[in-house]
């Protein structure tokens, strides 16, 4: 164009348009949700074996139809929500007047295409709604990332600190050097208690080291077991719906909870989408977690969100994987974790779909560090938007579970948290925290402001702590010796929790008393206005009580 | 008197319950069944009993037969508790995939049941076998080892017939090690 229109160079310019967009190119898969490619719902039982679905015969069947067939669905009720109307189950996820439990007792019958047929139908309103109906436990809560580029044992104790106090209910870390893995665990769970206990702690890495770690006592749960939904990609994964859930019994096992990853998009990104819509593929993922008996599943694209969020009505299709994984009576952890959109408009717009109905965990990743320390990608909210979140929750009386926090208390728990680790690596003979890093990590916006640490030592010591054998045990004893007597209590809490497996129940989290609260005992029993979970009474004056609000006295 | 009949009637729920953790043991199968009775005698109660560690302690014990109580920091701190003492016994598992079918989850349920037969399987074996049951590890008769040996060794025999389900399943979609 030989002349531009300025206010087209201005939108030229502006954040979204960074953003890359596709148009719906169905054979690779690029399509959200209703691909003419989909199969058509359908089933076929005989002796209580399902022979056919979604228009296969049973020795057509791929790995994941087997699964699903021979796992998941329940063939006693199979053929009597097969046979109901998509557009009357649709109506009926959003109808105050039929209970969760009516749509739990049917939904286990239904194929993945059924699913589709029945989400399709739903605008994102009706969606929210049908999160806020279906979720599986009534208080909403989040999880947060602790990471840091360096690798910063005491910042990541300070971080994990920080964010419980700021009420995430579980915190996860990863690691930049693989090898820190179990010093990062280590961090998070003495910084996670001293912050808050009862919190839940993880650290994601290969299957078998995070079983390793969780076996030794030093994490809580795992979250970090992907599937797919395709055959191909699940074995370009290196598992097969067969080995992960034997993974999910291991967890178990060892009195660990545990959630499955998958997430639309992964498919198309790995290559193998076979044509279908993403939220197809989804919902076989999120069948094939049912099956294999795993109390719930992280889902909302997860870190193939650039995918759904470039294709027309992704961003809808992502909120309907997540009301899937609810309508299968799963825990969900649904998304928000990670950076897809250069747009802060855009950004907002898409955790809104899980923020305002509120799920189990509306962030399955928000960022306890700032976003350049975030070693998952980075998340979609960070450290700087903590006011904003707490103004939203506010503006809209809707809780997004985080709590505001006086500067003053935050500097303590930091300190603390790192002085409690410590006193755990003197212990543990672990390479020391010097007097600069307390103080650094106690200050710190984020790893900018940490000296280096000794990355070589640093590794052989953690080589040698793991040969030895060390355990969450060990733990509880340094810090009682070193006389943190009520982080010891904390972490040994955390491990009697294995013991009674009581968090093993979907949607599980512990309170500070270390009551378990999960959709057991804290059942969604949402049937329209002046039901359910509602923000009022003592947690509302919380959140009313930002620091920046001024008192009619103060004026 | 009111006391010693509570404790005689929890002792006879204790041995119900021990007889169908033996009964599930021995049923092997993993097809989660919806019509399975919910709350037959001796089943737990989701509404009653969860959570076990506060309303049921009587029934929960470490591997090693503690009690919560007997977990004390100060037992950890002069070395009486060891690792083994805090660890989940199958019969634990046992009665949370109880409630776990009382609150309407038989999936969750089956899980459990695999899970508890897996407490007696050594972290090692458990990881060596989820290796070998990724794609392209094993030859089927390998499988069928691993299911032996689990049902053998360990009396893991859910977990025995989901190995050898797999063992078919990778034979006909050819995800096998070539033998």
């Amino acid at each position: 164009m030989a002349k531009r229109q300025k206010r087209f160079e201005v939108l030229a310019d502006r954040a979204v348009n960074q953003d890359g967009f596709i148009k719906e190119w169905m054979e690779v898969g690029l399509i959200a949700l209703d691909s003419p490619q989909d199969p058509t719902p359908s089933i076929c039982i005989e002796q209580g074996k399902v022979v056919e679905m979604d228009g296969k015969k049973r020795d057509q069947f791929d790995m994941i139809d087997a699964w699903i067939a021979d796992h998941t669905i329940v063939t006693e009720v199979a053929e009597e929500v097969m046979a109901m109307d998509s557009l009357t189950i649709a109506r009926m996820l959003v109808d105050i007047n039929v209970p969760r439990k009516e749509i739990v007792r049917l939904s286990v019958g239904m194929t993945p295409a059924k699913y589709v047929d029945v989400l399709k139908r739903l605008n994102v309103v009706e969606l929210m709604m049908a999160m806020q109906k279906l979720r599986s436990r009534s208080t909403p809560s989040n999880q947060a990332h602790v990471t840091n580029v360096k690798d910063s044992a005491p910042l990541l104790a300070a971080d994990a600190a920080e964010a419980t106090l700021r009420g995430f209910a579980e915190i996860e870390t990863t690691v930049g050097v693989g090898r820190y893995a179990p010093m990062n665990a280590l961090s998070l769970l003495v910084g996670g208690q001293t912050g808050r206990p009862g919190v839940l702690a993880q650290c994601a890495v290969e299957e078998a080291l995070e079983l390793t770690m969780g076996m030794r006592g030093l994490t809580h749960y795992a979250e970090t077991v992907s599937v797919y939904g395709t055959e191909q990609v699940f074995v370009d994964g290196d598992d097969t719906p067969w080995s992960k859930a034997f993974l999910a019994s291991a967890y178990a096992s060892r009195g660990l909870k545990m959630r499955y990853t998958s997430g639309t998009g992964s498919e198309v990104q790995m290559g193998y989408a076979e044509g279908k819509s993403m939220l197809y593929l989804e919902i076989r993922c999120i069948m094939v977690t049912k099956g294999a008996g795993v109390q719930g599943l992280q889902n909302g694209s997860i870190s193939c969100i650039g995918v759904p969020g470039a294709v027309p009505a992704g961003i809808r299709a992502v909120l309907a994987e997540n009301v899937a994984t609810v309508l299968n009576d799963l825990e969900v952890a649904s998304g928000n974790d990670q950076t897809f959109t250069h747009s802060p408009i855009r950004n907002t717009a898409r955790m809104l779909m899980q923020f305002l109905p509120g799920t189990d965990f509306i962030f399955s990743g928000y960022s306890a560090s700032p976003n350049y320390d975030n070693m998952f990608a980075g998340s979609t909210h960070d450290v700087d938007d903590y006011d904003d979140m707490l103004v939203l929750q506010r503006d809209l009386q809707t809780d997004m579970s985080l709590n505001p926090v006086s500067e003053e208390d935050v500097i303590a728990v930091r300190n603390r948290a790192v002085l409690a680790l410590k006193a755990v690596f003197e212990e543990l003979r672990l390479p020391p925290i010097t007097d600069a890093e307390v103080e650094a990590a106690t200050y710190a916006h984020g790893s900018k402001d940490m000296p280096d640490r000794n990355v070589p030592e640093d590794l052989r010591a953690v080589d040698e702590m793991m040969q030895r054998g060390t355990t969450g045990l060990d733990v509880v004893q340094a810090l009682a010796k070193r006389g943190f007597q009520d982080v010891a209590e904390s972490v040994l809490n955390m491990l009697k929790g294995k013991v009674s497996g009581d968090y093993l129940h979907t949607s599980a989290i512990f309170d500070k008393d270390f009551n378990v609260i999960s959709a057991v005992n804290d059942p969604n029993t949402y049937t329209g206005p002046g039901t359910g979970y509602r923000l009022e009474g003592e947690r509302w004056d919380l959140l009313k009580n930002i620091p920046a609000a001024i008192s009619p006295e103060d004026v | 008197m009111a006391q010693s009949q509570q404790d005689t009637a929890a002792q006879d729920a204790i041995a119900a319950m021990v007889k169908q953790v033996l009964a599930a043991m021995n049923q092997g199968g993993t097809q989660p069944s919806a019509s399975a009775p919910a709350q037959s005698s001796g089943h737990l109660d989701a509404k009653k009993d969860y959570p076990l560690a506060a309303k049921r302690p009587d029934l929960v014990q470490s591997a090693s037969g503690l009690q919560l109580n007997d977990i004390t920091l100060e037992k950890v701190v002069s070395g009486q508790i060891k690792f083994e003492d805090i660890k989940i016994r199958p019969e634990t598992l046992e009665y949370q995939a109880q409630i776990a079918e009382s609150a309407g989850r038989p999936h969750l349920a089956a899980n459990m049941r695999r899970a508890a037969e897996l407490t007696r399987v050594p972290d090692a074996r458990v990881l060596e076998i989820y290796n070998s049951l990724r794609p392209y590890r094993c030859t089927k008769q390998e499988m069928l080892d691993i299911a032996a040996e689990l049902e053998n060794q360990y009396q893991a025999k859910i977990c025995a017939a989901l190995v050898r389900e797999a063992a078919d399943v990778y034979e006909k979609a050819g995800r096998l090690k070539a033998a």
